[in-house]
């Protein structure tokens, strides 16, 4: 009974494998701490989720300066909560999965999931090119005055002619 | 005595009695933020598989990006004229989720540096109580100023109505 007053179940793993995930859980954590509230911070109330659309992904990644450092900040904020979240996963689902074979199917589960997950997104991240006719095509579709940047009023000036 | 994390006597039995068993340990606020922390971790985790497979949008269909975001203003557009349109209990439906998801990050986070206290600052255990109660005073502090923040805009029109101008929907390829 000596920890029991707040202790609880929490358990130190004594080695190998576990010891290593229970040490990443922490510091994984705390770097999304940071990570994940700046970017909620960031997309939910600095700007909103109703200002958000292709031209706001692409203000942030292809940015001249700081392009990027989003870019880094998303990659490494995906790649924690990807390993962070389905770790967390597998450690809930090992209460309730106990075979060990089982275990195997539902591991490699998880794990073939969150690969396929990391990889469309950090291929999101790492090959967006901003599309600047997209842009000036949605702009004028939805009744914006056309931006005024000097690379994008020309090809904004031939699209207004074209819908007269 | 602590219990080590995988008790074979606790697996013994049924499915529904693990589920059971999994919710059931020590009691009072070790439990619930265990089970809160819990909850709330893969609820987080549901969300980010939608917003990364959102996000691939971006870079292989940008139209189908904005069509898809659109929807979380309550903006249905894209498809059949008979369908597309402004639909506010949508628009309200993703706000209170964006609130649920902010709430489930921070309680998620402010849990997580409570318990990384206690792992590397054993001492912080006879404390506990009072941490808690700190998480849970910084949380609503929070929560009270982002509730006004996310959910006033809703009180006026959408910034994207400008959409339901449209005749012609954007074609759902990218235009390159």
């Amino acid at each position: 009974m000596a920890k029991r007053s707040g202790a609880g179940r929490r358990v130190k793993p004594a080695g190998g494998f576990e010891l290593l995930a229970w040490y990443w859980m922490r510091i994984s954590g705390l770097l999304l701490v940071v990570l994940a509230l700046g970017h909620l911070f960031i997309t939910h109330i600095i700007y909103n989720v109703e200002s958000i659309n292709y031209a706001f992904v692409a203000s942030r990644w292809a940015a001249p300066k700081t392009g990027f450092f989003w870019r880094i900040w998303d990659l490494s904020m995906i790649s924690l909560a990807m390993f962070h979240g389905f770790n967390g996963l597998r450690q809930v689902l090992d209460e309730y999965v106990i075979n060990p074979s089982r275990r195997v199917v539902v591991h490699t589960l998880i794990w073939s999931f969150m690969f396929a997950l990391l990889g469309i997104g950090s291929y999101a991240i790492l090959m967006f090119q901003k599309d600047e006719k997209y842009i000036n095509q949605w702009e004028l579709e939805h009744g914006r005055v056309a931006n005024s940047s000097p690379s994008t009023s020309p090809a904004s000036s031939v699209l207004v002619d074209s819908t007269r | 005595m602590s219990q080590s994390l995988r008790t074979p006597q606790v697996y013994r039995r049924g499915f529904r009695d693990r589920l059971v068993e999994g919710l059931r340990y020590g009691g009072g606020v070790g439990q619930w933020s265990w089970l809160i922390h819990r909850l709330t971790g893969l609820g987080i985790l549901l969300f980010l598989v939608i917003h990364i497979v959102d996000t691939f949008f971006v870079v292989a269909f940008p139209a189908l990006y904005d069509h898809t975001v659109a929807i979380y203003s309550g903006i249905i557009s894209g498809l059949h004229p008979t369908v597309n349109g402004y639909y506010w209990p949508l628009r309200w439906v993703f706000r209170l989720g964006e609130l649920g998801l902010i709430a489930s990050v921070l309680f998620h986070a402010l849990n997580g540096i409570r318990i990384v206290l206690f792992d590397f600052w054993p001492k912080a255990v006879n404390h506990q109580k009072t941490l808690f109660n700190a998480v849970q005073i910084v949380f609503w502090v929070i929560m009270i100023l982002v509730t006004i923040r996310v959910v006033s805009p809703l009180f006026s029109a959408p910034e994207h109505v400008p959409v339901l101008k449209t005749a012609s929907a954007p074609a759902m390829v990218p235009s390159r």
